[in-house]
């Protein structure tokens, strides 16, 4: 079976500790959002995991970035320029997952280090590693220090206007999870591409006669 | 013989007589002098003591019984006197020369003493007696005196003894010491029991406790320091409507030494109650008393402090406070009302900025002692009254309060009504139409209409938490009694959020409050007009909830679907594969 090396070290390691802190921000922030509901610690504990989290998820962030910066690997985020090659590879990608995958065809899109993502990839994770990360950072950045951060957040329109755009993020994030898992099963096996974020080695299947 | 013998006689007797008649009519002649000067110096005593005894004498039938303590006289409401006289007074007295018939013209010894009362009671007797000194006593020398002047002016004037005693009356030497100051001029007459009326009826009582004039922080002043219009030569007459108005008359006169205090006052909500007409809101002499101001101490004890005077509700809160029971027991820097909320300056303190800096001017380690367990304490205490946590069992709410962003100041009342026009009534209209608590989309378009009416601000609302009245603010506790668990506020079901507020403030810190609805908190308005207010769980948006319901489900569907649709079609990738198997097998 063939395997290549996909996943580098350091991208894996962001991944998990990015994941864990997904899973526990998203918990803590639950729980200081629906204290009446849940009851799973207090509200002050929850806060404090919350904002030590937020933290860790600063700093991933920045690890990734410098990482995928240095090493010139931010381009596999860069969708094609060519707009139309693009918006076919899009549909052809779209067109798999609609209606390929059913039928049992091939995944038009082959993953390299060098050409991680297919174009759809592209464009959801550049939209979420350089849009919707950072402003869920800086506004939980924000946030955690309301009093010192006031003047940011009075440019902002206020702090409920900044808590909105927070919330309004952790509900995507948190439905975009359910997405990100089941699209992770549909390797040439259900846990091959979670084999590979551990190991770093994504197995080929092998193309019969091609 | 007998001739001859008259003969001879006469002839001796008129030798002598040519010879001693000239020699001691000389002798009598120079001795006439010194006889005159003789007798006078024996007979004046004799004459003076004689003109006393004829007085004793004359008075003698009168003092017969009336040296005696024994009797006494009935007037006609059954008042009784003592018709005693002090044979001692009388004669220490200016008036020793007089008979008692001088004065009391009216008696006769054949009616005297009667059986029939003359006079109504004491009062109508000691007039009828005035009119005795009046013999003598023109009006002209009594007017002389603008004190005299005054009170025979008056219609109801006391009667001389009043001033003067009856038999006693002195010389005006003897007045003459206690006449020495100033003071002691205004006393010979206001520290008698002297009253006036005001228009309204109220007596308004004219009498001086001299005692507690030399015992108040003011006794080295002249009287006419304060009451100036008043000299020994002018004493005008004044008239005022009720006791309030004297008294706010006459607070007038403080200003003078204690301009920086009176200046205080006028920026007051004491004064501004005033100026607007309520009456009841105090003055300096409400506080301090007109002629016995104390030192500055007498204010500042549990007892002495004047504000309970008014607000005795509120002070048997603050007596069970913290801050009163260590008052009680003597702990000295315990706060007292002035401490907090300023003797002069008394403003109006609900939820004002001011208040928390007087309990920061006290527990100066407060800010640091709540950053130790208390995260993002400093916008904690910013929005948060000290009282709606160290005040156990007050109720609490939110206070949505307009701000301008620019300034960073309160959005007043009267910058409100300059921008929509109309009054101050109809306010109330213009902010709640329904009259049922402002609603989510009345108060959006509140806060838009401010904003658009090209005015130069940038309004917005401002909340914060407070108890719910002004009294529970002052029953503090002890620490350990304070609010720290974050679930009382950092639910949508704190009560804390059940209740809220529009406060507008008017220039003078006085607040107008309207009710609103809580559902203001947690509507989709709220993220234009509340948008400066959040408090983590308990402010949060309804419609948000619902959105990531919808979103979560959405999420939760794709795998779902897709995972459906690959069951489904599963048989055909199957087929699929087998007839690749078999095109594989005949290659």
């Amino acid at each position: 079976m063939k395997k290549i090396y996909l996943h580098p070290l350091p991208v894996r390691i962001w991944h998990w500790v990015n994941a864990i802190s997904f899973i526990v921000l998203i918990v803590t922030g639950l729980q200081i959002r629906y204290r009446e509901i849940l009851g799973l610690m207090k509200f002050r504990e929850a806060v404090d995991i919350h904002n030590i989290f937020g933290f860790i998820l600063i700093f991933n962030f920045f690890i990734w970035l410098v990482f995928y910066i240095v090493t010139g690997k931010i381009k596999i985020y860069i969708p094609p320029l060519n707009l139309k090659k693009f918006v076919m590879g899009s549909l052809k990608q779209a067109r798999y997952y609609g209606y390929g995958i059913l039928m049992g065809e091939p995944n038009p899109h082959h993953s390299s280090p060098d050409n991680k993502f297919n174009p759809m990839q592209q464009m959801a994770y550049l939209a979420i590693m350089l849009l919707l990360i950072p402003l869920q950072l800086l506004s939980g950045l924000l946030l955690w220090d309301a009093k010192r951060f006031s003047d940011f957040i009075n440019l902002a329109g206020g702090i409920k206007i900044v808590d909105t755009v927070h919330v309004f993020l952790f509900l995507f994030f948190m439905s975009f999870l359910f997405v990100h898992i089941y699209l992770a099963t549909l390797g040439h096996t259900a846990t091959a591409h979670i084999k590979a974020m551990f190991t770093g080695y994504e197995e080929l299947e092998e193309e019969h006669g091609h | 013989m007998s001739e001859e013998s008259a003969e001879k006689i006469s002839g001796k007797s008129t030798v002598g007589l040519v010879i001693f008649g000239p020699i001691l009519g000389m002798l009598y002649v120079c001795l006439l002098p010194i006889i005159a000067l003789m007798t006078l110096l024996v007979a004046l005593p004799e004459l003076a003591s004689a003109k006393k005894t004829d007085i004793l004498q004359s008075s003698g039938m009168c003092m017969g019984c009336h040296s005696s303590q024994e009797f006494t006289k009935t007037f006609r409401n059954k008042e009784k006197m003592s018709v005693f006289v002090n044979e001692k007074d009388f004669k220490g007295s200016v008036h020793r020369f007089l008979n008692c018939t001088d004065c009391h013209g009216k008696i006769s010894l054949d009616t005297h003493p009667g059986n029939s009362a003359m006079y109504e009671d004491r009062a109508a007797f000691t007039v009828a007696m005035a009119s005795a000194c009046r013999k003598c006593h023109s009006d002209s020398q009594l007017k002389a005196k603008p004190n005299h002047a005054f009170l025979t002016n008056k219609t109801n004037g006391p009667p001389c003894m009043e001033c003067h005693g009856a038999h006693g009356v002195k010389r005006i030497a003897e007045w003459k010491p206690a006449l020495s100051s100033n003071n002691q001029y205004c006393l010979t007459c206001h520290s008698q029991n002297i009253s006036k009326k005001h228009k309204n009826g109220e007596t308004l009582s004219l009498h001086i406790d001299p005692s507690g004039l030399s015992a108040s922080v003011h006794n080295k002043h002249d009287c006419s320091d304060c009451h100036s219009e008043y000299t020994r030569a002018s004493h005008p007459v004044k008239q005022f409507q009720s006791s309030r108005t004297h008294s706010i008359a006459v607070s007038e006169a403080c200003k003078k030494c204690h301009a920086d205090k009176y200046q205080a006052v006028h920026e007051s909500i004491h004064f501004k109650m005033i100026s607007e007409g309520n009456l009841k809101a105090p003055v300096c002499t409400d506080c301090h008393g007109f002629h016995s101001v104390g030192p500055k101490e007498t204010y500042e004890t549990l007892s002495g402090v004047p504000c309970r005077k008014c607000h005795e509700d509120i002070f048997k809160i603050y007596s069970k406070s913290v801050h009163g029971m260590a008052k009680a027991k003597g702990t000295h820097n315990a706060p007292l009302c002035y401490s907090c909320h300023f003797a002069h300056e008394v403003k109006v303190t609900a939820m004002t900025e001011k208040i928390k800096g007087a309990c920061l001017g006290c527990h100066k380690d407060a800010e640091e002692a709540h950053a130790k367990w208390l995260p993002n304490a400093a916008l904690h205490l910013s929005a948060i009254a000290c009282a709606a946590c160290h005040s156990p069992g007050s109720g609490k709410g939110i206070y949505l309060r307009l701000y301008d962003q620019e300034t960073g100041k309160p959005f007043t009342e009267e910058q409100m009504l300059k921008l929509m026009g109309g009054t101050y009534e109809g306010m109330a209209r213009k902010m709640d139409p329904h009259g049922d608590g402002i609603e989510s989309d009345e108060l959006w378009s509140l806060v838009s209409r401010l904003n658009e009416k090209g005015s130069n601000a940038k309004v917005t609302f401002f909340g914060r938490m407070d108890v719910s009245n002004g009294s529970e603010a002052h029953q503090l506790s002890f620490k350990k009694n304070a609010v720290k668990e974050c679930e009382n506020c950092h639910s949508q079901e704190s009560d804390f959020f059940k209740s809220v507020t529009v406060a507008v403030v008017k220039a003078d810190g006085r607040m107008t409050r309207y009710k609103a609805k809580p559902e203001v908190l947690g509507s989709m308005f709220s993220l234009l007009s509340l948008r400066q207010f959040y408090v983590l769980g308990s402010t949060r948006l309804k419609v948000l909830d619902w959105i990531g319901i919808l979103m979560v489900f959405g999420g939760m569907s794709v795998p779902i679907a897709h995972i459906t649709l690959r069951a489904i079609t599963s048989p055909i990738r199957e087929a699929k594969r087998l007839n690749h198997m078999r095109k594989e097998g005949k290659r």
